[in-house]
């Protein structure tokens, strides 16, 4: 919090939304000269932003978690840039550094890990989430993205350890919330390979990447089994195991490494020519190409021939 | 806590050879008797420097988004610290063991207000041992660049030494109002060394053991020169002695 409000000394206006903390967050607030106001805790952070964003007197608001800070040339880049940008656009979108047990992870998901924090009152609206981008309530044509590298960033230290960014995984799969239907196992570890894919960066982040894809891998698996239960235990789980694959990937742009990307290929094309015929052939194809794939081909054939 | 010498360094990537360059700073500063602070003022760093990057709690990092220019970054950096002396330092300039007890000597001399030291290329030519000044377009440049040359004193007066390693008193820093933001990169040190001489005091460089300075290390920096050269031309042109 210190560093936090000192790097925002300069705003004209500066309030800090209390959530019952027990530290001494709203002394430290008070004594930096910043207005507490106090609201009960929550398990979504998102939208109780909401609630407060027409408290301030000011025309343009920055929004900033506890955790994060700005860095010491902020005071000129952002009067810069609503200077420059103000008429034009109400919201500014602002590239994040994420620093994860002691280290800056630049894989993909995690930089620049765009966040819509500056904009004119009353142009931007949470929902009830955790950790999702709030709407532009005009237009998104309003919305200025900052390009890195060389702009201004929003500096964010997330999880001191690997240890703490499980437990926060956790905390936000057990509090966020799941549809009412629609749900489908399969798509959720079909998300986790996807997820693995895409966050394993190792040329950027070392060893660490390894850590946080499986982490996010995890975490896909982990929130489509409390889905599954908070849906009633409805649906099977097991049919997910027999084909780890989607049909829809949730970063069409990117590509992933060949045995899951060509698998997925493979699916589309049975999906496109349903029949007992053309699995068959498709999955022994499959298996004489990608021998150390042998048992997971074997469950799926099983699972077919039932 | 208040400290007798803080360095401040503003540096733009290269993280390992600024790690070097805080390892032979501190064991320079093992020779004082008095406390010491560093700030690093990271330059819009691609990847930004972590405090895990440079453990000793003596760091004090300092980031720039945006890149800002030398004098400014320097200006910002020293409203951090609370020391009686600067030093301002170049992330590509390895201090010598001896460099900051032989610097520190000469602080308190009366009349002296900046101290700038002896500087070597990395195969032991001098870089550095004083800035000295042309007729008409040469203008500034470094005495003896490039020479095999052996000091033959413990220091020697000039008008200029250079901001790769200068050593000034906090409080005359202030009063003459720090280094001129208008110069995009280099020559504000010039610019200031006679701004300190109009003031009444003396520029000098010192013997200071064998340090080195690898020079313009930072990718983009060179270019950045010209406009600099142009405005000091402009603003200094007749007002100094042509010394060299």
């Amino acid at each position: 919090m210190p560093r936090l409000l000192e790097s925002v000394r300069w705003a004209e206006e500066r309030i800090v939304v209390d959530m019952e903390s027990r530290d001494r967050t709203c002394e430290i607030a008070r004594q930096s000269g910043a207005t507490v106001v106090s609201t009960p805790i929550a398990p979504r952070v998102d939208g109780i932003r909401n609630n407060f964003l027409e408290q301030g007197k000011h025309e343009w608001v920055f929004v900033l978690d506890s955790d994060e800070y700005l860095a010491a040339d902020a005071e000129w880049v952002v009067r810069d840039l609503i200077e420059q940008h103000g008429q034009r656009f109400d919201a500014f979108s602002i590239p994040r550094y994420n620093m994860i047990a002691g280290q800056i992870a630049r894989c993909r998901g995690w930089y620049p890990d765009q966040q819509i924090r500056l904009f004119r009152k009353g142009c931007v609206r949470w929902s009830d989430t955790t950790h999702k981008p709030p709407v532009i309530l005009t237009s998104r044509k309003r919305l200025h993205v900052l390009e890195p590298p060389g702009c201004l960033h929003i500096h964010h230290e997330n999880y001191a350890s690997v240890e703490q960014f499980i437990e926060r995984q956790f905390r936000y799969a057990l509090n966020d919330q799941y549809p009412a239907d629609g749900f489908s196992f399969e798509r959720y570890v079909a998300e986790a390979f996807e997820e693995f894919n895409y966050r394993l960066d190792e040329k950027n982040d070392g060893e660490l990447s390894f850590a946080l894809a499986t982490v996010m891998a995890w975490d896909r698996v982990i929130r489509g089994l409390i889905h599954w239960e908070r849906t009633g235990r409805k649906d099977s789980l097991s049919r997910a195991y027999s084909l780890p694959v989607t049909t829809l990937s949730r970063y069409p742009d990117c590509l992933f490494p060949g045995d899951v990307e060509e698998l997925r290929n493979r699916v589309r094309l049975l999906e496109s020519v349903p029949g007992a015929k053309s699995m068959a052939r498709l999955v022994k194809c499959f298996r004489r190409e990608h021998r150390n794939m042998k048992e997971r081909l074997k469950r799926m054939r099983q699972r077919f021939r039932r | 806590m208040s400290h007798r010498l803080c360095a401040v360094i503003v540096s733009r990537g290269l993280d390992e050879l600024l790690r070097f360059c805080l390892k032979n700073f501190f064991e320079s500063a093992s020779g004082l008797s008095d406390q010491v602070q560093v700030i690093v003022a990271d330059n819009a760093s691609a990847r930004p420097y972590t405090a895990s990057s440079f453990p000793d709690s003596r760091v004090r990092l300092l980031r720039f988004d945006t890149q800002t220019g030398f004098a400014a970054a320097c200006n910002r950096a020293v409203q951090e610290c609370d020391a009686e002396q600067l030093l301002f330092l170049n992330n590509d300039v390895l201090l010598d063991r001896s460099t900051l007890v032989r610097m520190m000597e000469h602080c308190d001399a009366p009349g002296i207000g900046v101290i700038g030291s002896w500087l070597y290329f990395p195969d032991g030519r001098v870089q550095h041992r004083g800035v000295v000044f042309g007729s008409d377009d040469i203008g500034p440049y470094h005495l003896d660049r490039g020479g095999y040359l052996e000091p033959r004193c413990a220091f020697q007066e000039f008008q200029a030494v250079t901001g790769a390693c200068l050593m000034v008193e906090r409080e005359l820093f202030s009063r003459i109002g720090g280094f001129d933001e208008s110069y995009s990169f280099g020559l504000e040190d010039i610019d200031f060394c006679l701004r300190v001489r109009q003031s009444g005091r003396r520029v000098i460089c010192v013997n200071a053991g064998r340090p080195l300075h690898f020079e313009s290390l930072t990718p983009g920096r060179v270019e950045l020169d010209v406009s600099s050269r142009q405005l000091f031309l402009q603003r200094w042109r007749g007002k100094y002695s042509i010394d060299g």
